[in-house]
Order: C-alpha cells, then structure tokens, then sequence
C-alpha cells in the first residue's frame, strides 16, 4: 500500500551527483569496490559492517548472498543464485544451465553434513536455486553453503522448527516491511542479523519497490537509485530489482543468518494491487495486469527463499511446536478492487472480498485448530478499525490519508487498501474469533509504515464501554519507507504526535501509535505471553545509523489485550 | 430416591454452628479425630476445585488474589478449553470419568430421553455409565470425597465417593448450596476423613453469572461472586497449611465452562423457527441447554432424513444460530438426540418457549469454551511457576490425578490426557 507522493518534484541523487553525506560515504563504499565476495566462504557474522550496495563487481560466482526460509519440523528451503559466467546477470536470459551442490552441516566448519545434493539451475529461472533440505533434525541449528566449479556461496545458518506438538518455552522472531532501497539504507536488517536470538525473521511485504528512481525515495532524496531505473513492469525489470535488493549487504547478512518466512503485499507487484489490476498500473501501456502480475510472481518466486511457485498460493501455515503457528497471508492476489469513490460505496458489500472464500475458509479454519496456543497471523494490511479523528487539519488528513491509502468517501475517510475497505470479510473474522471464543490469535502487519499495537475489538461502538476484544494486533513500522513526518516535512516526534493522539483517542483500541520512525520489531512468544519490542533507527539515511529501543508491549495468555511492559530490551 | 438403608451418615459441627452431614459407602471406615503430623512422606492429597462458570479473564490479581498466586505459583494452561456441550454435568463427568460423553453416556445437561418420552436433566447415578476415578481409586484402597455444590451433580455422581456431602442449605431457585457452606463441608470432610482425593463443585460464580442482569457492561453481582469464592478457595488453602497438609497437597482448579451473556432480544427459539412447520414441529423434541439445544426426532422413520434436513436448514438460518451439528461430530453419543444447534456469542436458545430462558448468562456453545485450568499446591511432585502451551481439556482431568495415584487408564482407555508435564518425574 501507501501511495506515493507523485512523480514530479523529487531531488534524484544519481551515484555521480551525490556528494552529501550519507551519500559520500555510499559512494567511497561503490568506488572502492570492495564486497566482491565471490567464492570466498565468509562465515555469518564476519561480514563487513558496510551498509551500502554492494556493486556485481565481481564476474561469477554467488553474488547475491544465501538465504533460508520456511522452516518447518524436518526440512527448510535454501536459496541462493549463481552467476555462472560473467554475463549471465540477473534478467539477461544470458548463460547455460548449471548444476549447483548444496550441502547442510551441523557444525560451520562442515565436519558432520546433514544433507547435501545438487540442484540444476539456469536463465530459465534466472539462474536462481532453490531446494528444499530435508531429513533435518526439529528445533536445531544449520550450517549450509552452495558451490559451483570452484566457487563457494558464503555459509549460512538457519533453523528448523520444532517438532509438532513439541513444547517449546521461547520462540522470538525479528519482524520487519516495508523497506524501499531508495529512501535509505537497511541497516534495521543489520540490526537484526547482529542480534544472534532470533529463530526466524518474519517479512510482511513490500520487500521491495516498484518505482522508478525519482519516483518514491526518502522525501525528495533518492538515497539509493533502483537498477533498472524504470519502474518494473516485464520479468527481466522484476528479476533484476530483486537481485539489485539480495545485492545489500544488510539484507544479505540477515537472509543468512536467520531463516524468513515472508508474505508479499503490494509493492512487490504495483501500488495498491488488486486481483484484476493496480493504482500504479495502466493496463495497455504497461502490458496486461495478468502479464505483469506472473511476471512479478515468477521473479518472486524465483528471488525469494519461499515455497512458493508460480500457479501455486503463497497462503500458508507454520508451527513452532505446540506454541504458535504462523499463516502468511495473501492480501493481493485475490482481492475485489479498492473502493474509490461514492459510486463504489460498498465497503461493506459481501460480494467484495479481500482475502477470496478458500484464503479465508483457510484462515478460519486455523484459528480453530487446537494443536497450537498462539496464533499468529502474517497480516500484510492492517485489521483494526481506524476511525478518523475530526479534529484534524486538512493537511493532517491529507498526511494521514497518503499514508493509510485512504480514500475520503461521502466526506468520510476509509481506509480502503485495508480491512477497512472490505467490512464484510473482516466481520467474518471477527464474528469467527468471537463465537469461537479463539484465545490467542495476534495479527502481525506491517505495510504503513507506522507502529501500532492495538486491541481488535469484538464492536468498535462498544468497546469504549465494555472493553471487549477478540484478538490483538502489533504493526511493525517501515524499514526504510516514508512515513508521516516524511510526508508532512516536519522533524520527527513533532507534528506527529498531536496526530497520535487524535487518532487514540477517536480509536480507544488503539493503544499505542509511532507515525514518525523507521525500524524493527522483535516478537517474543512464550506460553505466559507474547510481547513485541518496537526499534527505532536514528537516521533511515545513513548506513551507520543506531537502533534504540521505543516501546514495548505485550498480550498476556487468553487476554486478547495490549498492554505496556516495562524492563527493558529482550 | 436415593435408598438412606445403603449409607452411614456421619454429622459434624461447622463454622458457625451449623451441622454439616457427611454419608458414607458401606465399608468405608469412618475416621476417627484427625491425627496430627505423621504424613507419610509418599503421600499425596490432591483435591480438584471447579470455580463453576469461571473465565478465565476473571482471574487477575486484582478480583480474585488468591486464585491468581496459586495460578502464578504452579502450573498454568492458558489453551484450556471445556468440552462440548459446554454445561455443567457432561464437563463434571468428562472430570471424573476421562472420558467423551459418547462413553460416558452424558452429554449435556438437559436431554430428551427417548425411553421416557421427555425431556429432564441428567442427575440420576444411573445416567453415568462409565467407572469414575471417585471409585476406581477407592478400590484401589484410596479414599475419596465428593462436594458438590450443585443438586444435579450430587445426584449424578451418586454414592461414587468414599464420602460425599449433599448440598445443604439449597438455594430454592438456583438448586445449589453457596459457596460458603459448601467449603465448610470441603474442610469439615477433609479434617474429618482425610481422603486421598476430594472433587469439590463451587456454584456461586456460575449461578450468579447465570443471573447477572448488568450483563457484559458492569457485571456487579458477578464480581461480588469471584471476590468471594476466591475468599473460600484462599480459606481452604490456608486450613492446609494450617494443617501442615500443603507441603503433600495437589490443588487443581479449573472452571467446566466459561459463560457469555446476551441481551434480551438475543434470544433464539427453535420452537418459534417451526411455528409455521406444525408437522415438523410436532416431531421434534428440544432440549435446551443455554448456549445450545438438542434437537431429536420423535416421528415416523420414514420422515426422519428428510424431516431433520428440513429443521437443519430452517434452524441454521437463524442469524444467531453459529452451526448444526450431528451428535458424532462433537463426540455425544445418541442421548444427544439427532442434531445440535450452537448459538453464537452474545445469544442464548430457549425452548420450548421463549420465555423459558430468561437469564442473561448462558454456556453450552462454543463462545463459552476457554476456562482456567492449573494444577498448583505445595507437593513436591509439582512443577513451579510453568506455563504450557498444551490443549488441556476437562477431560484431562482423570488421567491427570490418576496418574498421580499411579492408576492405570480405564477399560478402552481414556480419552483425555495426563498432563504430566505438571509433574516432576
């Protein structure tokens, strides 16, 4: 979701134009041309502390770094992709397929394999690879790395799940979206890689950005220009905007230190995507929405260490034992069109949908399964009500609007993008959690860019009286993406905050709203409680920036209520 | 009823000078005083308390301090969950028998009984057809005690116990004993006779749920209720420690069932829905059971499919109505009759007639299913300070205590299971 201001205006700080730090720093980093990396085995860990991109300097070998995700009891997916020959770059459709060997060790120095094999590879999924390591042990740390001829991928680590109905006293989760190259650095993916306790690092979307360079950045400056720079609309475009984010250094040492489990929300296809279409697509002039959509779909699941491929569904589930399962949703692939004006006033029309009858058949049916306590929920867009303060400014709103995608219908803001846009399949929902009385059900979204921890009430017109509510939900703010000072153009933590406290107080459920920082979270689920911590970075555009904790809070077992938690960091 | 000729009654003064009265099992010795000290180290005395109607939301530091510190101090399963149908006497049964109520011979509270041609709670002994740890461990040379707050529960459990208080003084229209008296009987039985295992029902918080006319916005009555019977469980812990008892006692408390309250016209009727289905209507029995009813065919075999599809589909087009199910899908046997019909949160079924319900406070359909369960007490067979993600159900309660008493499953098994990750191995 979040619209992007518009095409016009922006400052676009081309590598050769740049000169004010942070940009100075990037630069020296490009020129120097020092993270060719190619067939070294560099060990998690001991990557260099640079943030910036690392340029395909070097001709072959494994550019883009290692990944894992999935995991589960018995088996986690690796990823990585080869350059086998010098021009076999990502989207070039260039070079001849190759057999890549995979090995999985219990120890980093690769004494006692676990699994190995070798998986072919070539343009036709450009170059990428993809297994699935099995026969593995539950709930036990990995080793693993790739190699071809004489080239060997850096090594990576990763995590199966425990096993199923195994108790499990402690599962912690990095959880992060929203992170567009262009408005700054990834250092939050830093952050998290370095912290060294978490067991899985769970993606909300937006991975990455449609836009070309100019087109959506950090306010007016383009801290990182996207390669290709067009916004992506064919495979070759989407590949090779994939393969330029793996190029991060941040990211590449988060993916190879902690296994993802990810879900996509808009960006990864177009802005405010829907089933049959796009706010940022022309049909026509930039193809068909079906073209464009398997396109973005192929690269993806090309690009991405997810079990998913084309044709297939991305919805899915995970459990960690008898503590929590995860189901990833799929807010895009099989939504009715956003309403857009008072000619499409039926917000809350049964016949629109936003997750489609099996996605939600689905989704229902695991909130009432018995085999974990917690459930979790990968919600790419948010579930809670958000009623509009009227005492805004019109400039306010227009800030707020930009930033929830929200459309003002019959003088009244909806937020349309999300839940509240589809009122139907949300009360099916929520009218599932009630009559089910489902004890722990949390839902974890990101996509606007903002922190939130809110009750989900049971009815937003009773809830100031009765408190009653059926579920939870933490937003995680936006790695790198603008946000609602960006877009008011004020300093952080100043206009905002009256905004905040408008919105809570029009918003009971909502207890705790950060419309300004950039950032991480870090979930911990134990039997007794869930809890989220919010990290703040001190400054998106610099590749050096700190990460200080914000806030945390927390839902106790069976209370199916936010409350702040004190004590420190986990 | 129930023949005196086959018992021994023993009297004792309680608290305020009233009488508590005591039967026992032909057989069964009567205690003498109680002697003091000398506890056999290998002994454990576990006592299962049901905070009737709890949720378990209502269990915070603040209202009920003492529930809550032997919550935080012991072994908690925040997933817990009743068991359908979500009423008193089949969640008591699935406590003491582990096992579903397709073997247990209950299934709800409220029953049509085809060999009787009506509809009537099931309170007789003879309804409970499956062996219950109140006698599987008393022929195991164990004692044991039942204190049951509730008439139905009395009756239906019979004379299983090695002793048994019948509730006494009864509220005329709520049929059970408050929780006051019914905690004199627990602490009168246990300095008295000491037994090895007590089950013990307090009614107060259900029956005051039951009739909290403020409903979901203040409910005043209902709070007074937990403040006091989190009172009586704090006075029966402190009598233990009194007693020098806590230190070989296994205290479990659990609720059989949550409660949800609706609001006047909430209110679903099947008997209403087949207003204008005379014929149907003529063939169908319901029993109702708060949250949900029992529907069973009483016409012609030749009807039955079609007649029970047709009172399916007019029945789940209720808009409070959450879902139709056949009795096997839940694990009821045939007393359940031929369908259920489970209300959605915020409703209540009453049948026959639509005033035959009037209390706002209603179980028995799936809003109501989360209850507390923990297992706390001062043995040192318990774990401390855990909280664990497993599904307990009601219907782990018999495995649970049996296991502590080391008695093996039932014929067939059980169907619950022992939450033996309580225990220190």
């Amino acid at each position: 979701m979040n619209k992007r201001p518009g095409r016009a205006v922006p400052q676009v700080k081309s590598p050769q134009t740049g000169g004010m730090p942070p940009l100075t720093r990037r630069n020296l980093l490009r020129s120097a041309g020092v993270f060719a990396l190619a067939g070294a085995a560099t060990t998690v860990g001991t990557l260099p502390a640079q943030a910036a991109v690392r340029a395909p300097l070097a001709p072959t070998g494994f550019l883009h770094g290692v990944a894992s995700g999935d995991p589960m009891g018995d088996s986690v997916l690796l990823w990585t992709r080869v350059t086998p020959v010098p021009g076999a770059t990502p989207g070039s459709g260039a070079g001849a397929d190759v057999t890549v060997k995979w090995e999985v060790a219990e120890d980093s120095g690769f004494l006692r394999v676990a699994a190995r094999g070798s998986v072919k590879t070539g343009p036709g999924r450009d170059h990428t690879v993809k297994v699935i390591a099995g026969g593995l042990r539950a709930g036990t740390s990995y080793w693993y790395r790739f190699s071809l001829a004489g080239a060997t991928s850096v090594t990576g680590r990763t995590r199966t799940a425990p096993a199923a109905g195994a108790p499990v006293d402690r599962l912690r989760l990095g959880v992060v979206s929203c992170a567009n190259l262009q408005a700054g650095y990834f250092t939050a993916y830093r952050h998290l890689a370095d912290r060294g306790d978490l067991d899985v690092v769970l993606h909300l979307g937006d991975y990455l950005y449609e836009y070309a360079p100019g087109e959506y950045q950090a306010r007016d400056v383009v801290v990182r220009p996207h390669d290709p720079a067009v916004e992506m609309t064919t495979l070759s475009h989407y590949r090779r905007r994939h393969a330029q984010y793996k190029t991060d250094l941040d990211l590449q040492a988060l993916h190879a230190a902690v296994p993802f489990v990810v879900t996509w929300d808009d960006h990864e296809f177009a802005n405010d995507a829907w089933s049959g279409g796009a706010e940022n697509h022309t049909e026509g002039a930039e193809g068909t929405w079906a073209a464009r959509r398997a396109a973005s779909q192929q690269a993806y699941a090309e690009w991405m260490p997810v079990r998913f491929e084309p044709g297939g569904h991305i919805y899915r589930r995970f459990a960690f034992g008898s503590l929590a399962s995860i189901s990833m949703l799929d807010l895009r692939s099989y939504r009715s069109q956003q309403a857009s004006s008072i000619v499409d006033p039926a917000i809350g029309s049964p016949a629109r949908t936003l997750t489609g009858e099996a996605q939600m058949d689905w989704l229902l049916d695991g909130f009432s399964r018995a085999d974990t306590q917690w459930k979790l929920v990968g919600n790419p867009v948010m579930i809670a009500p958000v009623r509009f303060p009227s005492t805004l400014s019109s400039q306010e709103i227009g800030a707020v609007e930009q930033l929830l995608g929200t459309t003002t219908i019959d003088g009244v803001p909806y937020n349309v993008d999300q839940w509240d846009g589809y009122t139907a399949d949300r009360s099916r929902v929520i009218s599932h959690l009630r009559d089910n009385a489902i004890s722990d059900a949390v839902f974890l979204t990101g996509d606007i860019h903002s922190a939130w921890a809110c009750d989900v009430p049971a009815d937003p017109l009773t809830y100031p009286t009765n408190g009653a509510s059926v579920a939870t939900e933490l937003v995680c703010t936006s790695v790198t993406s603008d946000n609602l000072d960006d877009i008011l153009r004020t300093p952080p933590r100043t206009a905002s905050v009256a905004v905040e406290e408008a919105f809570k107080a029009a918003n009971p459920h909502v207890k705790y709203l950060d419309f300004d920082s950039h950032g991480f979270s870090v979930l911990e689920v134990t039997p007794g409680a869930l809890r989220m911590d919010w990290y703040v970075l001190s400054d998106r555009t610099n590749p050096a920036s700190t990460s200080t904790l914000s806030t945390s809070w927390q839902v106790t077992a069976g209370s199916r209520a936010v409350s702040r938690v004190g004590g420190g960091a986990l | 009823m129930r023949g005196t000729d086959r018992r021994q009654f023993l009297t004792l003064a309680a608290i305020g000078g009233a009488s508590i009265v005591l039967s026992a099992t032909p057989g069964v010795a009567w205690a003498g005083a109680k002697k003091p000290g000398g506890i056999p180290a290998a002994r454990t005395r576990v006592y299962v308390l049901v905070v009737d109607g709890c949720r378990p939301d209502e269990i915070t530091a603040e209202l009920t301090p003492r529930l809550a510190a032997l919550r935080a101090s012991g072994v908690d399963f925040p997933a817990a969950r009743s068991l359908p149908v979500m009423e008193t006497i089949p969640n008591h049964v699935m406590m003491m028998t582990g096992v579903r109520p397709d073997r247990s011979g209950v299934p709800a509270n409220s029953v049509y009984v085809r060999a009787e041609g009506a509809v009537r709670t099931l309170e007789r002994a003879t309804d409970l057809r499956f062996p219950t740890l109140l006698e599987r461990l008393r022929e195991r040379g164990y004692t044991t005690g039942s204190v049951l707050s509730k008439e139905y529960l009395f009756g239906v459990f019979g004379e299983r116990a090695s002793y048994r208080w019948e509730p006494s003084p009864v509220i005329p229209v709520t049929g059970h004993a408050p929780d006051t008296a019914t905690m004199d009987a627990l602490i009168a039985m246990v300095d008295s006779q000491d037994p090895d295992f007590v089950f013990t029902n307090l009614g107060d918080v259900d029956r005051v749920g039951h009739s909290d006319v403020t409903g979901t916005t203040l409910q005043a009555a209902r709070t007074g209720a937990l403040r006091q019977t989190d009172g009586q469980v704090g006075r029966f812990v402190d009598h233990l420690r009194a007693a020098g008892t806590w230190e070989s006692s296994v205290l479990m408390v659990l609720a059989d069932h949550s409660m949800d309250w609706s609001i006047p016209s909430n209110v679903i009727s099947v008997d209403r829905i087949l207003s204008d289905r005379p014929e149907l209507r003529a063939q169908i029995a319901i029993a109702q059971n708060g949250g949900a009813d029992l529907l069973t065919w009483t016409g012609g075999e030749a009807g039955r499919v079609p007649g029970l599809a047709e009172v399916r589909r007019l029945v789940a087009g209720h808009p409070g109505v959450l879902s139709i199910h056949e009795p096997g899908e839940l694990r009821l046997g045939p007393e359940a009759g031929d369908l259920v019909a489970y209300c959605r949160a915020g409703w209540r079924f009453s049948d026959p007639y639509i005033v035959s319900n009037p209390i706002p406070g209603n179980h028995g359909h799936p809003a109501t299913e989360p209850i507390p369960f923990f297992i706390s007490g001062g043995s040192p067979r318990l774990a401390t300070a855990r909280v664990l993600s497993e599904p307990a159900r009601t219907v782990d309660v018999a495995p649970t205590v049996g296991a502590l008493f080391g008695l093996g499953a039932p014929k067939g098994g059980y169907d619950g299971t022992a939450r033996i990750t309580a225990f220190v191995s």
